[in-house]
């Protein structure tokens, strides 16, 4: 192994948080597709594919512990990465570049997303030296407005995903002939995003 | 607090995995081989961003592996010095008190970098902070009245500043019999070792800086 470049970029909380979703969503998806594959093979008795499948990527132990303990970590309530979107930030910074902050200070009031004045004191330094108190102001507004009210809720999301598994499980079992369109079904949910999820699900079920 | 860093490595693939997409396969042993692992002075690794160039799949002699040299991105948590970051009160001790952020445990406070004044209150085992106020403080702050007390206890949330980070290569080295069979307990030290501070307005439980910037006005110093 050699480190070619050992800080090559810098990355928002909010980048690493939508990578890690990507792949927790990947994940369960697989995981899903394996146990079709698996009962496939059990319904018409072939073991004949006995090799790998194709979309059958092993998932080291590692990665999962860390995605999912990552993925805890900003769902604390203080965290506001999951209210954030990606026009929310790029607004945000377009918005700080009057005020002369440095590359590093950007990048804590994106992930922090100070909204009172003594956190805000902290990110920048020698802060009543650089701006008025009007601007500390306004950027406490702005990160305000960058954030959005209503959160994704990634953590209940994910938990609706095991149950669609689970469930999957069931109906394939039963029935062989609709289960296709069952786990198409349970796949849009997957990765769908935003409010209303969970009423959508209720209704799939039944 | 997260970033990326460009490593190169040679990859051996499995001929069981010679049915996926090369590129497929190369992130998955990328992952095995280095998510959730402490690369010395680069950081944590959290998981394998892309491949930015890849060789062709060489047998070697010996084995049926086909060997890639790889260069790939890697996104590595390591917080740069007088970061903010946001964690979790793990533990409590006169000493000081460990953090964690979930994916990672070894973010400690001494107790020289909590605010000042505070001191730590043996009946509770927790520390506590006292704002200033009015009146003259106590020279023992352990005097100074219950309810002027702030405790940070454990499971509280946050606000620290990175002061400093450390490496350690604790490898074993070869054993070494000069001195018969006495196997000296070394202490284990964890490889990555971050030292916080919330010294400062605006740190420590995030309980204690509302975001409406209503009434913070009770610390001015």
């Amino acid at each position: 192994m050699e480190v070619v470049k050992k800080r090559a970029a810098l990355l928002s909380n909010y980048e690493v948080l939508t990578l890690l979703r990507e792949l927790e969503n990947d994940h369960l998806t697989r995981a899903k597709t394996a146990l079709k594959v698996k009962k496939e093979e059990v319904a018409s008795n072939l073991n004949a594919g006995a090799g790998k499948d194709v979309r059958d990527v092993e998932v080291s132990e590692n990665l999962r512990t860390m995605e999912v303990e990552a993925i805890q970590y900003f769902a604390s309530d203080i965290q506001p990465a999951p209210y954030q979107t990606p026009e929310g930030i790029r607004e945000l910074l377009r918005s700080l570049g009057p005020y002369n902050l440095t590359k590093a200070e950007k990048l804590q009031i994106v992930n922090i997303a100070p909204q009172s004045m003594p956190v805000l004191w902290a990110i920048i330094e020698e802060m009543e030296d650089r701006m008025t108190v009007d601007q500390m102001q306004e950027i406490i507004g702005l990160v305000q407005n960058s954030l959005t009210k209503e959160t994704r809720e990634p953590i209940q999301q994910t938990s609706h995903s095991v149950v669609n598994i689970i469930e999957d499980d069931q109906d394939a079992y039963g029935d062989d002939e609709g289960y296709m369109d069952v786990v198409d079904d349970a796949q849009f949910d997957d990765t769908g995003e935003g409010a209303g999820v969970e009423g959508d699900l209720d209704v799939d079920d039944d | 607090m997260f970033e990326i860093s460009i490593l190169k490595d040679t990859i051996p693939i499995h001929p069981s995995d010679f049915g996926l997409p090369p590129e497929q396969a190369l992130i998955a042993e990328l992952n095995k081989k280095y998510a959730n692992r402490v690369l010395h002075d680069v950081g944590l690794c959290v998981c394998t961003f892309d491949i930015t160039e890849a060789g062709e799949g060489k047998v070697r002699y010996g084995d049926g592996f086909l060997w890639y040299k790889v260069i790939f991105r890697m996104v590595v948590f390591r917080p740069f010095p007088s970061e903010i970051i946001l964690a979790k009160v793990k533990s409590v001790d006169a000493e000081g008190m460990r953090l964690t952020l979930g994916f990672f445990d070894d973010v400690y406070v001494p107790s020289a970098y909590l605010p000042s004044p505070s001191t730590f209150d043996i009946s509770r085992r927790q520390h506590f902070w006292v704002p200033p106020g009015d009146e003259e403080d106590p020279p023992n702050l352990l005097d100074v009245e219950e309810d002027r007390r702030m405790y940070i206890e454990a499971g509280d949330q946050v606000r620290v500043r990175v002061e400093s980070d450390e490496f350690y290569d604790d490898e074993p080295g070869p054993p070494k019999a000069t001195e018969g069979v006495t196997v000296q307990a070394i202490p284990r030290r964890s490889p990555y070792s971050i030292i916080c501070s919330m010294s400062e307005q605006g740190l420590g439980p995030a309980a204690w800086w509302p975001s409406d910037d209503g009434d913070e006005e009770m610390d001015d110093g």
